[in-house]
């Protein structure tokens, strides 16, 4: 009985064959919902801010140069690759495409950057397309995050701020 | 002068023949395993790439006794080693006219203790329980080689190494009892010797962080682990020797392979045990031990009243 | 008998001390009671009604109400009932009666009230700290408002240790950990072993605390926090997701869609295939049977496969939201789970069969780590721990969520309370699951997949939710609050209370079990202490600071070139 199941157990093993994969050799495809490295387009973005609002590791950076342009800054360090900012994009501007092998020396490789020429808006200087009441901080207006220093800095102004912000969670509403 | 000659001549040859193939042999090993667990698994010739680099990194010595934690890993390698001269590898043991098996159960039981030097050198608290455990292990254990040995000469009335191998385990004219018995107790313990699972208890990898070699790194892991893949060697020829009736057609080379699959079979039914099975604590080893240690006495008895 | 049955009982002997009682749902109940007579009251619910104590939570209430908020909660497993006790703790007197002495199983709520909240629990047995590092400055309490969620102490004290009691007279002490090959993350046991058997054991832990709830509530916002709470484990992360959410619905009376409760559940079901299936892989590696732990992996792989194709992740499936779910099933994907589950079921049934009798196994789990049904009920023990103690416990029986009260399944139990018994119970109960499975796609119904709240979520309202997780039951409390995000949000998962019984699991065992029995656990710290050097020959012990540490690793090793 003892020799019985060592036996059963030898013959379960044999039986399997081997499984290993010949990867990194061979590629390794992944399927169609796999969420890998997100992309941003800058063509279809709109400049909405609805990614940087719910990216649960804040590391999409929103800050407006001047009236009329607006920096998306995709900083990908702590990107914990969820696809929320896919799913909330109103124009499908991202899209989590299928790279997994995304490791780099140099952070730079990462990061995407793109900038946004916006429309105004008479009167708030900028308008946010709400997904619901659950998807928004609350953050209209002009965005000051701090893109030298790589930080969130949660503070939306209705008009643009020349000074340098130094406080933190204030949000002030329209 | 002729003799010493030859003596010299196949004392190398025994030499490097430990040498080159003992890591072949665990590559095999490997390999094996590696097949029962749906694997592919290193390739055969890993065994020697490891050595090698471990030998080529730096020699790192930590604590109070570093001269000691040389001494043991140069000790582990140099028994087993010494005991490769004394025994038969598809010629007679190459010192067999200048030793006999008194020294041979001397050296085996000075390579046991390398370990526990090994351990103790490195004094700390894991490799200390591990030291302990094969201290326990060794007393129990490495009796039976040795009564194994004292048997075959009782057999063969003679200390020399020529009588006691060659099968000198089964005297001539009638049934062997105590030959089969100790055929039985010896296969059983093979295991335990070669330190495989289900007894590699001393370096227990889960429990207690390898034990004694804990401290150990670079060359001196190096030296240690090729005393484990000796060691294999060394104790599965000494099985042979001792057990398997030697088949001689005169030629060396033919002798020798012929040696070597004998080993090889061997060695691939210990790998399949050791697949196989769970790691057993060392209180239910040493019960274990001490069972095959009556009946090791009990054929010794057989042998002595001529049985 | 419901929430509203078990409120009479109560009144009954202690009407005087509730202040304020409600019910928002049959299965829930809230009881505000004064501070003398959280004692008695918990006494009074743990022993005579027989109620299991879930988590303690220590809340900072002062910018909405003036005063601290202490927590008990309560299940009573056979009403399905969650029942909280609140009990309101004044800011100028943050002061507590400490029901660790009729409620042993609350030891550590209350030592991690004291850290974090700085609610002082009085007549506490064991006043050490369990949460924050040794340097952390005394009377800074991180989980308080007035505390920024990064703040950086700069009076942080390198040199401070942690008071370890004495060993007792005769045994050496062997630390285990923080690094441990059989750890797969930092924990230190301090064992006192004599010869070959342990005789003691401290525990000192939260190395790998990441502030998870002070993020909660000042950083993050609903719908992000699932994506935090599914990193909390590193193999049950859908159930944190889950019970998140489901705290926050019940808070806030948001009801998810029928079609994603069903998801849900499935989702957890292959949560807990592949987690059983590791765990078997993990113990027969730490017993040192490596073909078994390949061939567990191996037999597993195909659920991590499909679980990628369903969520796109292997383990991170970024599932919940408030309100449902974000992945769909599809006719592809329901015939794909199907495969993949005939083909599991076969080669378990191959690996239960051939692993039932083997004697090998059964010579180093039989009789190791015990448990009894009296340390399951003091401490609260959960999981398969408690139901192979014989304890019949389940949180998807007792305390239904997502679908499983439309799903039949079996809840496997064992007499022997050792880590033989509970190979067997984690073996079985991946049949219940694949059976779970196999009827959630069939009974699924159809629509939509999330239910966006119309309104903003309602602030003040406290919400609990029990799931059962492959470890045991994890229990979330959560009270909602503005901006988007909750006021508190308390974690507890199963192996906070499990791993508060491993001394008296380990007690007079032998030190070749410690790591077989800490791993019947299936403990999943996911908690740095620094290094100590103890003197075996002398009995002395220094520790070592973080400058000696780094001058000690140029120094202590020689080079020879």
């Amino acid at each position: 009985m003892y020799l019985l199941s060592k036996i059963r157990e030898t013959i379960l093993c044999l039986k399997a064959g081997r499984v290993t994969l010949p990867y990194p050799v061979n590629p390794r495809p992944v399927p169609e919902r796999f969420r890998g490295r997100p992309l941003f387009h800058p063509d279809k973005c709109i400049g909405c801010a609805g990614c940087a609002n719910n990216c649960p590791a804040r590391e999409i950076l929103i800050a407006d140069q001047c009236q009329e342009m607006r920096v998306v800054m995709y900083l990908g360090r702590r990107c914990t690759y969820c696809g929320r900012c896919a799913d909330l994009c109103p124009e499908k501007a991202i899209t989590m495409s299928h790279e997994y092998e995304n490791a780099t020396p140099k952070i730079a490789d990462i990061r995407q950057d793109l900038e946004i020429w916006m429309g105004t808006c008479q009167r708030c200087g900028r308008c946010f397309k709400n997904a619901g009441p659950l998807d928004q901080l609350m953050m209209k207006g002009y965005r000051f995050d701090d893109l030298s220093a790589e930080l969130w800095v949660y503070r939306s102004r209705a008009y643009l701020d020349k000074e340098p912000v130094v406080k933190d969670i204030d949000i002030e509403l329209g | 002068m002729k003799g010493f000659v030859a003596a010299f001549f196949y004392s190398v040859l025994n030499l490097v023949l430990v040498l080159l193939v003992a890591p072949l042999f665990d590559g095999i090993t490997r390999k094996v395993t590696a097949v029962v667990q749906s694997r592919k698994g290193p390739p055969i010739t890993q065994s020697y790439i490891d050595l090698m680099k471990l030998l080529i990194k730096e020699d790192i010595e930590v604590g109070d006794s570093p001269v000691m934690q040389r001494f043991s890993a140069l000790l582990s390698l140099a028994a087993i080693l010494s005991v490769a001269l004394l025994i038969p590898m598809g010629a007679s043991a190459p010192l067999a006219g200048y030793a006999d098996s008194i020294l041979l159960i001397y050296l085996l039981t000075l390579a046991g203790t390398s370990v526990l030097l090994a351990g103790l050198a490195a004094g700390s608290p894991y490799s200390l329980i591990g030291m302990s455990r094969e201290m326990m292990a060794m007393m129990t254990l490495e009796p039976l080689i040795a009564i194994a040995i004292i048997m075959a000469a009782t057999h063969a009335a003679s200390l020399r190494l020529d009588a006691v191998f060659g099968g000198a385990g089964y005297p001539g004219t009638h049934t062997p009892w105590s030959g089969i018995l100790i055929l039985g107790v010896i296969a059983f313990a093979l295991q335990a010797f070669v330190g495989r699972m289900p007894f590699d208890v001393t370096e227990a990898e889960t429990e207690i962080m390898e034990g004694p070699l804990m401290e150990y790194s670079g060359p001196k892991l190096a030296l240690f682990k090729y005393a484990r893949m000796a060691k294999m060697f060394v104790y599965t020829a000494l099985f042979i020797a001792l057990f398997v009736p030697r088949i001689s057609t005169g030629f060396y080379l033919t002798d020798l392979l012929v040696f070597l699959a004998e080993q090889a079979v061997l060695m691939l039914v210990v790998t399949l045990i050791a697949a196989t099975h769970a790691r057993y604590r060392i209180d239910q080893v040493v019960r274990y031990y001490i069972i095959l240690f009556i009946l090791a006495l009990l054929a010794l008895l057989l042998a002595v009243l001529g049985s | 008998m419901g929430s509203r049955d078990i409120l009479n009982k109560i009144r009954e002997s202690y009407g005087a001390s509730i202040t304020r009682a409600d019910i928002p749902a049959d299965n829930r109940l809230l009881l505000f009671i004064n501070r003398d007579s959280v004692k008695p009251l918990a006494g009074y619910l743990f022993r005579d009604l027989d109620a299991r104590y879930c988590a303690g939570i220590g809340m900072d209430d002062r910018p909405y109400s003036g005063d601290f908020l202490v927590s008990h909660d309560f299940a009573f497993d056979r009403e399905n009932v969650l029942a909280s006790l609140i009990v309101p703790v004044p800011a100028s007197d943050p002061k507590i009666p400490s029901i660790s002495e009729v409620v042993p199983a609350a030891s550590w709520s209350e030592r991690e009230m004291r850290d974090l909240v700085g609610i002082m629990v009085e007549g506490c047995p064991n006043p050490k700290r369990l949460v924050l590092p040794d340097g952390w400055p005394e009377g800074n309490h991180p989980l308080r408002k007035d505390v920024p969620w990064n703040y950086v102490p700069e009076d942080f004290d390198d040199r401070k240790t942690y008071p370890f009691d004495d060993p007792p007279p005769g045994t050496t002490v062997v630390p285990f950990g923080p690094f441990h090959p059989t750890l797969d993350e930092p924990a230190h046991f301090r064992l006192y072993v004599e010869g070959e058997f342990v005789r003691g054991c401290e525990y000192r832990g939260f190395m790998v605390h990441r502030g998870i709830e002070k993020l909660a509530d000042s950083v993050m916002t609903y719908n992000e926090i699932p994506m935090l709470a599914e990193r909390i484990c590193g193999i049950c992360g859908c159930v944190h997701a889950v019970t998140y959410a489901q705290a926050v619905e019940q808070a806030a009376a948001v009801k998810p869609t029928p079609r994603s409760e069903f998801i849900r559940t499935l989702m957890l079901e292959i949560e807990r295939l592949h987690s059983h299936a590791l765990w078997v892989g993990l113990a027969a590696h730490i017993l040192g049977f490596d073909t078994l732990f390949m061939q567990s992996f191996r037999i597993r792989e195909p659920i991590m496969w499909l679980a990628e194709k369903i969520t796109g992740n292997r383990k991170t499936y970024a599932l919940c939201l408030i309100g449902g779910v974000r992945w769909d099933i599809t006719p592809d994907l329901r015939a794909e789970i199907r495969r993949v589950l005939d083909r599991i079921e076969k080669e378990w049934k191959g690996v239960f069969d051939a692993v039932k009798g083997d004697r090998n196994i059964m010579a180093r789990s039989k009789g190791i780590g015990l448990t009894d049904k009296q340390l399951v009920k003091d401490f609260s023990l959960l999981g398969p721990i408690a139901r192979a103690a014989g304890v019949d416990i389940d949180a998807r029986r007792d305390h239904p969520y997502a679908a499983y009260d439309k799903v039949e399944f079996n809840v496997v139990t064992q007499e022997g309370g050792d880590v033989w018994a509970r190979i067997v119970v984690r073996v079985l109960e991946v049949f219940e699951s694949i059976r779970i499975i196999r009827q959630c796609l069939e009974k699924m119904p159809e629509g939509p997949i999330l239910a966006e709240p119309a309104a903003e979520l309602p602030a003040g309202r406290i919400g609990t939710s029990s799931v059962e997780a492959p470890r045991g039951e994890a229990h979330h409390f959560v009270v909602t609050g503005e901006e988007n995000r909750p006021r508190r949000w308390r974690v507890r998962a199963p192996t906070y209370q499990n791993l508060q019984a491993i001394p008296a699991m380990i007690k007079d065992q032998r030190l070749a079990d410690m790591t077989i029995s800490l791993g019947s656990i299936d403990p999943c710290f996911s908690c740095t202490d620094r290094m100590e050097i103890v003197d075996i020959r002398t009995g002395e012990m220094r520790v070592w600071s973080r400058e000696e540490l780094q001058a000690g690793t140029t120094t202590i090793t020689r080079r020879r070139s």
